[in-house]
């Protein structure tokens, strides 16, 4: 203040540096959280292709090895122009879904009432890497891997998206979580360049050959992932929305399992 | 205008998120800790560290590799301090550089040096020539290395157990002349006239008792300080590359040189080989 | 007798609480990075590769990013922590353009890396950082970082997955390590080097890395930032490998006089 002298404590102690400070009295013990999947659901698949992008995911939520839910539906649409395919809890999934819906609820009110864009895949592809990111970060993941699919209507392209417990993320033209990994994604992968070429600049599958596709791979899975299930969807995204398919079956051909040999104990 | 006095004198009730901000420097709180540093919400925090980080030595196989491995040492005689370290870091059996600096210069009168994890030592010591600066300012006349050396000391102490992991040695000039302090992260603090830290310390202490007295010329004690590094750093794995070293004298340090550490080695192998020669050519002569 | 000898812990062993597997917060995505200081400019490169044990998860993702006009910053290790720890950096770093109204300079960030990565100290980012751009000076620079602070400032630094691999190569190359000048020739004087013999090194680090580590490959982006004055057309003339594109990163800022291109090209996929 002018005109009067300052208080030499105020102008030497800027930083309030002196006295020198008590150490804080320690914190309460930190929390800690047993957690460990319970119910889960297999590999999720995702695919761009031409105009869009499709995701496909079975209907079994299972028990360990047993086969407990069997009419799950783990896609699930964000907004009108985006879904998320989810493997792994649960219910860390449909606590996600609660999360997200209010978010949603929240963003569309306000895209009404005032010229707000409404949220992107991109956007809550974002989100929920945050969310997941955060969560690991305090030792208490949401135990799911996510793929997220969408179509943006200003950039007039799709989006496909990975993110899981760890908050890991990335993004490809196809995608597969799990077992997925390992055995569909080197056939999305092998198609897809077919088509579109290594740099992916080509022209892109139509939805008649992704899909083909994804039928594939979901009955591959069938074969060999034991906690998979023969009933699956197939969710697509385009400029005109959303749309997920009632559930369907792969043909199966089970023939050749009759000359195996080497399994186990066998008359010849 | 008491208006205007009014919005340019500091308010006496700030909310109470910016009277917190004005405690610390820049992002530091008061402790010098980073604001919000994060512990893992673990039963365990320091069991945790140790299982996805070598900090404590005890988890060679942990992922995340801090750099280690060291030899420094310090020794204080009548022309003041010598400051002799390697420039080694190694993550395993990587060796990860063979350019760092292991002398942290606190401030023109202060050195540190660095041995256990560099992290650990680089950040406490830049902290400690802000703490050092402060007291400056407050009291118009430099730090004692005993003062200096005890705020580093209080600091690590406050953190043990927790898995930090510093052996340093604080040097300097003060009113009571050359002054030597070992700090470490056990909460340690020890006076005295030399030390030697890290991996190597052992072949240097080899070389350094014997040559050591207080007596000695500022050459023969550089010499020393060179030598002791050099052996350590060519028999220790874990040390080597090149030598820095330093003289605290009345007027604050003096960075000497910077030494390979085996192109050194093999001059003083070729020196002893000389000697050597030259005295069984005078022992023939005198046959 | 026989009942005696069984230990009644394991009669508890039957009601135990199921084996909790402790949740590893951690994970390694492969990947190396490396950066290489000249004299008026600095090269920060990484390859695209994403992996996770010996699956590829993408062919394509970032791990070297456009911080300001004059610093780039290369990240490598768990690559939700470099995304994140990137996020944080480069809010700090516009709220200090917002408070100061102009960039932070080289050395100010380099001690913000290290202050921030300090700052989680006791749950590490498990991050291997490397720094490069333009000193006030108008010189070149490299900062390498572990992943809880300590940094240096260097010619040049590899980091990741083919660290072993490349810096060896660099130590040779870059510092003239185990090379004699011809007898009567001049010194080596390591950061002297051209930006085209630079540009070579890199390049050719990360197509031998892919040769030999399965965790490099897919993609390499190089970012050069070059200091005021200097001129680009040097870099625009530059015959480009096959594939390799070139194009100019619009300034963060205002944009000074600094400029930063990015040279991308292919690897191999296998």
């Amino acid at each position: 203040m002018w005109g009067q002298p300052m208080s030499a404590y105020d102008a030497f102690n800027a930083h309030a540096s002196f006295p020198l400070p008590m150490r804080s009295a320690p914190k309460a013990q930190p929390v800690s959280h047993t957690q460990q999947p319970v119910v889960t659901g297999t590999s999720v698949l995702g695919l761009k292709f031409k105009g869009g992008v499709m995701l496909a995911a079975d209907n079994l939520a299972s028990y360990g090895s047993l086969a407990r839910f069997r009419d799950i539906q783990r896609l699930h649409p964000l907004g009108s122009h985006c879904v998320m395919a989810v493997a792994g809890d649960m219910a860390d999934f449909q606590w996600l879904k609660r999360d997200l819906g209010s978010i949603l609820r929240e963003e569309e009110a306000l895209s009404l009432t005032d010229n707000h864009p409404s949220l992107s895949a991109a956007n809550i592809y974002n989100y929920l890497s945050i969310i997941f990111y955060n969560r690991r970060s305090k030792g208490d993941p949401v135990w799911n891997t996510v793929l997220v699919g969408g179509w943006d209507e200003a950039k007039k392209e799709s989006f496909l998206g990975y993110v899981d417990l760890l908050g890991t993320t990335y993004s490809s033209p196809t995608l597969a979580t799990g077992y997925g990994a390992h055995i569909a994604q080197p056939l999305l992968r092998e198609a897809f360049e077919a088509k579109a070429g290594l740099d992916g600049k080509g022209e892109l599958p139509t939805a008649e050959e992704a899909e083909k596709l994804l039928d594939d791979c979901m009955k591959v899975l069938f074969y060999r992932d034991a906690r998979s299930l023969n009933k699956y969807q197939i969710a697509t995204i385009t400029a005109e929305g959303v749309k997920i398919s009632d559930s369907k079956s792969a043909k199966t051909e089970w023939g050749f399992a009759e000359g195996l040999r080497g399994y186990g104990a066998q008359d010849r | 205008m008491n208006a205007i006095i009014q919005n340019l004198s500091t308010p006496s009730h700030l909310p109470t998120t910016e009277e917190d901000e004005l405690k610390g420097y820049g992002n530091l709180d008061e402790m010098g800790r980073i604001k919000g540093m994060q512990i893992p919400r673990v039963p365990d925090p320091t069991a945790f560290l140790n299982l996805y980080t070598d900090s404590m030595s005890s988890n060679p196989e942990a992922k995340i590799k801090l750099a280690h491995g060291t030899t420094t040492l310090a020794f204080r005689f009548k022309g003041g301090i010598i400051v002799a370290v390697d420039s080694r870091a190694t993550a395993g059996s990587y060796i990860a550089s063979g350019t760092v600096k292991k002398v942290i210069e606190i401030n023109p009168y202060l050195l540190g040096t660095m041995a256990g994890g560099a992290a650990d030592c680089q950040y406490w010591e830049t902290y400690l020539g802000m703490r050092c600066r402060l007291y400056e300012l407050r009291n118009k006349e430099r730090i004692s290395v005993a003062a200096a050396s005890k705020i580093l000391s209080n600091i690590v102490y406050g953190y043990k157990g927790r898995g930090l992991s510093m052996g340093t040695m604080i040097c300097g000039w003060d009113k009571t002349g050359p002054a030597l302090f070992y700090v470490d992260s056990e909460g340690q603090r020890l006076k005295g006239d030399l030390f030697s830290v890290g991996s190597g310390s052992t072949f240097a202490y080899g070389v350094l008792d014997q040559g050591y007295s207080y007596d000695l010329s500022d050459e023969e004690a550089q010499e020393l300080g060179r030598r002791s590094i050099i052996a350590a750093g060519h028999r220790d794995a874990f040390s080597g590359n090149t030598c820095n070293l330093y003289h605290v004298r009345e007027n604050g340090w003096e960075f000497i040189g910077n030494y390979d550490v085996s192109q050194q080695w093999y001059e003083y192998e070729a020196k002893k080989k000389a000697a050597r020669e030259a005295a069984s050519s005078e022992m023939a002569v005198e046959v | 007798m026989t009942l005696l000898a069984q230990s009644p812990m394991s009669l508890h062993d039957t009601y135990a609480a199921p084996v909790e597997h402790r949740f590893n917060p951690y994970s390694e995505n492969g990947g190396t990075i490396l950066a290489i200081a000249g004299a008026d400019f600095s090269v920060i490169a990484g390859d695209t590769r994403q992996s996770e044990g010996y699956s590829i998860q993408t062919r394509y993702a970032r791990k070297v990013f456009q911080l300001t006009d004059n610093a780039v910053l290369a990240t490598n290790g768990f690559a939700a922590d470099g995304k994140n720890f990137v996020r944080r950096l480069k809010q700090s770093l516009e709220w200090y353009q917002h408070n100061h109204h102009k960039q932070m300079g080289l050395k100010a960030i380099a001690r913000l890396i290290q202050t921030m990565l300090y700052g989680r100290r006791f749950f590490p980012y498990y991050v291997y950082n490397i720094l490069g751009g333009i000193e006030e000076d108008g010189s070149g620079a490299v900062y390498s970082f572990d992943p809880v602070g300590s940094y240096e400032r260097e010619a040049c630094r590899a980091a990741g997955a083919a660290q072993a691999l490349v810096q060896p190569f660099l130590d040779n190359q870059i510092y003239f390590k185990n090379q004699q000048p011809e007898p009567g020739a001049e010194p080596f004087v390591p950061g002297r080097l051209p930006l085209s013999t630079v540009l070579g090194l890199v390049v050719d680090s990360f197509t031998s890395a892919t040769e030999r580590h399965i965790e490099v490959g897919d993609g390499i982006e190089i970012f050069i930032v070059m200091a005021k004055g200097r001129s680009p057309e040097s870099l625009l003339d530059e015959k480009l490998g096959e594939g390799m594109t070139i194009e100019e990163v619009p300034p963060v800022g205002e944009g000074g006089e600094e400029r930063t291109f990015l040279l991308s090209g292919p690897l191999k996929r296998d």
